[in-house]
């Protein structure tokens, strides 16, 4: 009974995470600054999906939505990555 | 059981703050590449280690592991081909001396 709220608080502390990294995304400098910010809020919400899954009860379920969002988001950052390479600067 | 997993969910909770204040207070886009691509890969794979320990040995379990594994070689090689496009682009680094 204690460890839900255990992870209660933890989904909470890891949201207000992403508030934080919200901040770096809308005033970085360039615009790596912001895919870096995009980056590290998918990694969070991997964990929190997987957290929510075990707060539900239907772990199996969030899990495999966990395994294809980290997939996904591995990918775009990679086409993005490549795509801006050698275009963008400071201040875009 | 129980007591080892919270205790990895708090260490990976930690790695994770530390890895989000660095991206947020960091002077330069190299210096913030770091904090992200060390710390909030190695708390992901905590917390993750975390949650497979209370989960217990079964499907599940294996699965947070996989993504644990998934995540601890995608996340450097996203952070070395994001740097790789900010260095052929122009982005300067940091230094004492010249400012920004």
């Amino acid at each position: 009974m204690t460890i839900e709220r255990f992870f209660i608080a933890l989904v909470v502390g890891l949201v207000i995470l992403v508030m934080l990294m919200l901040i770096r995304v809308f005033k970085g400098p360039s615009v790596y600054d912001r895919l870096n910010g995009m980056g590290v809020i998918g990694t969070d919400a991997i964990l929190v999906l997987v957290i929510l899954g075990f707060l539900s009860g239907r772990e199996d379920m969030y899990v495999d939505i966990a395994i294809s969002y980290s997939i996904l988001g591995f990918i775009g950052l990679v086409v993005i990555a490549k795509y801006l390479e050698g275009k963008g600067g400071e201040g875009r | 059981m129980k007591i080892v997993a919270v205790i990895l969910l708090l260490g990976g909770f930690f790695f994770t703050a530390v890895a989000a204040i660095g991206v947020l207070r960091f002077p330069d886009f190299y210096t913030r590449l770091h904090a992200s691509g060390k710390a909030d890969t190695m708390g992901t794979f905590l917390s993750l280690l975390g949650l497979a320990v209370y989960e217990g040995l079964s499907l599940v379990s294996i699965k947070i592991v996989l993504i644990a594994v998934f995540v601890f070689i995608a996340n450097p090689i996203g952070t070395h081909v994001l740097s790789k496009a900010a260095y052929r682009s122009g982005v300067k680094p940091w230094t004492k001396k010249g400012g920004s």
